[in-house]
């Protein structure tokens, strides 16, 4: 356990000395919800305020963000020389994955902190086990994310652009078609579809269903729980079976 | 028993071979240098020892160990310092070396006295403050060395240990690998640096397009060249006839090609010149022939690489 942990903070003192980024995440949340948030919710009438259901939205896209980062950073690792190095420590491999995992986790943990307190104390309605299955599926989700990242990795073995390009137009395309910013019953019938596809709408309903929002702009919880558990253990299980396949057979240095 | 041992040992990278079926030995507590050209399998054959990377066919032990099977266990006693080291952009040189000590089982007590020692020796600790991105390319290289110093694994596997550091620190890097060896480490080195096998080796691999070509002492690889020596002999030629000693000479066991480079002047290639010096002396005393000078040329690795596998080591560095 000492191990993981040293492996953990190695990296990760690095990110808090100082934890500008970390900062400028809470501030671009505060700013766009205050601003942008305060005055489209003026706007959109449909949903009773506007505000708290992007406030929440907000927060499943930095989850989803983070999830994505975590995923390339170890992908990165690979092609920047680390790796090689990580995998010829003597800890086991699944000591390792761990640590990352762990890192992982502990970004979303701080960086989703002071933005998820901000959104309950707008909510102001909110009970200890919504909260904890709220974070839970902020996790879930985060971990996915980063597993399908990684399941993404072979590309970066042939060409990290064509994976960059990959990720990140995926990205794009998860978060629009989703309901993180808009309902499902709202969107045009030819979006629907593809937003029922997206892990993000299983994310962003079901942490608002913890939170109290109105059940009928929702998909059933009972999906969603069960759509990001197997997203969660399927992408991660097999993300890390695919590298280290990868990693121990693709020529590295 | 080896220290380490593979049979068979067999890495593809899709189409291409890197390693095409390898039988290789270390002895304990030697050092043993893989001389090679760029391309030849050495860093791929030192990253599956290492347990990075996996073989695709044959098998490979290291200390008793299977890598395949026990790998974690091999990484327990064994220490890797690449030929590049990158990755750790933001950190200081002397946390890297922190982390590494910490993670690797080297006491807390004795941790940063040690590092301190090293990057004094390694003339690292004016850099100690300064982030890896700012280091140079020796400093680099360096830091990459210090981390096996610090270590100190039963196996130690260097990939170019001093590429890209000057004179007096390749010396200086060859001297603690040596010291290690002597403290009772087994070494694997892999080089293109024929001063650097010669420097250190115990016993030389030469590999080839995946293959070893031929492993033996420095001393025995360069024997086995067959006129690889050159002794270039001055004479007074004494009462008997110099064309009856030069005919002499050329019958001494051991001489391939004996000519005449001037006035009672003779260069001859032989084998194993160290023979062959001693019987030429005699055989001058003899014909009552003065011997005014002899120069021994022995041929270099390089030389050995060109005789076993036709082609030489192509690396500007080596220049």
């Amino acid at each position: 356990m000492h191990n993981i942990i040293r492996l953990v903070w190695f990296d990760l003192k690095h990110e808090l000395r100082p934890p500008v980024w970390i900062v400028m995440e809470w501030i671009t949340f505060i700013i766009q919800l205050g601003i942008y948030g305060a005055l489209i919710s003026q706007l959109v009438t449909g949903i009773a305020d506007y505000q708290q259901y992007y406030a929440v939205g907000f927060l499943v896209m930095l989850a989803f963000d983070i999830g994505s980062h975590t995923g390339r950073h170890f992908v990165e690792h690979a092609h920047e020389g680390r790796l090689p190095y990580l995998l010829s420590l003597p800890i086991s491999r699944s000591k390792l994955f761990l640590s990352i995992a762990l890192q992982g986790g502990i970004e979303l943990a701080l960086i989703v902190a002071v933005p998820f307190a901000i959104t309950l104390a707008l909510l102001g309605n909110f009970t200890f086990i919504s909260v904890i299955g709220a974070i839970t599926t902020l996790f879930c989700l985060g971990f996915g994310v980063a597993g399908l990242m990684l399941g993404l990795s072979f590309i970066a073995f042939k060409s990290t652009d064509i994976y960059t390009a990959i990720t990140v137009g995926l990205s794009s395309i998860i978060i629009r078609f989703s309901t993180v910013l808009y309902p499902l019953m709202f969107l045009p019938p030819n979006y629907a579809p593809v937003a029922i596809l997206s892990p993000l709408t299983y994310g962003a309903d079901l942490v608002r269903f913890l939170l109290g929002f109105e059940r009928n702009i929702l998909l059933d919880p009972i999906y969603a729980v069960a759509v990001l558990t197997a997203l969660a253990v399927s992408t991660l299980g097999l993300g890390m079976l695919l590298l280290q396949r990868l990693v121990e057979g693709v020529k590295s240095g | 028993m080896y220290a380490v041992e593979t049979q068979n040992l067999t890495k593809r990278y899709g189409k291409t071979h890197a390693l095409k079926g390898l039988d290789f030995t270390v002895n304990p507590k030697e050092i043993m240098v893989l001389l090679g050209p760029n391309g030849s399998g050495k860093t791929t054959l030192l990253l599956i020892l290492a347990t990075i990377l996996k073989p695709t066919s044959g098998s490979a032990v290291v200390m008793g160990l299977n890598v395949t099977k026990q790998p974690t266990r091999i990484r327990q006693i064994l220490g890797i310092s690449f030929q590049e080291a990158r990755g750790f952009w933001r950190h200081k040189p002397a946390e890297i070396l922190r982390f590494h000590a910490a993670i690797c089982g080297v006491p807390k007590s004795e941790r940063d006295a040690k590092i301190e020692e090293i990057m004094k020796d390694l003339e690292l600790w004016e850099a100690r403050k300064k982030l890896f991105m700012h280091l140079s390319g020796g400093q680099t290289k360096r830091l990459e060395v210090s981390k096996l110093l610090l270590q100190r694994p039963r196996f130690a596997i260097f990939d170019e240990p001093s590429s890209q550091v000057d004179l007096r620190g390749k010396r200086k890097i060859w001297g603690e690998i040596l010291k290690l060896r002597d403290q009772g480490s087994t070494i694997l080195v892999a080089t293109n640096e024929v001063r650097e096998a010669e420097f250190l080796a115990d016993r030389v691999t030469v590999l080839d397009q995946g293959q070893s070509v031929v492993c033996d002492t420095v001393r025995n690889l360069k024997d086995k060249i067959a006129g690889g020596d050159v002794v270039e002999l001055q004479l007074e030629p004494g009462p008997n006839s110099i064309e009856e000693l030069r005919e002499r000479l050329s019958t001494i066991e051991g001489t391939v090609n004996l000519v005449t480079a001037g006035e009672n002047q003779y260069r001859a290639h032989v084998s194993m010149a160290e023979a062959w010096v001693p019987k030429m002396t005699s055989l001058c005393y003899e014909k009552r022939a003065r011997l005014l000078s002899v120069r021994v040329t022995e041929p270099s690795l390089d030389d050995v690489f060109l005789h076993f596998t036709g082609k030489v080591l192509e690396n500007p560095a080596n220049a």
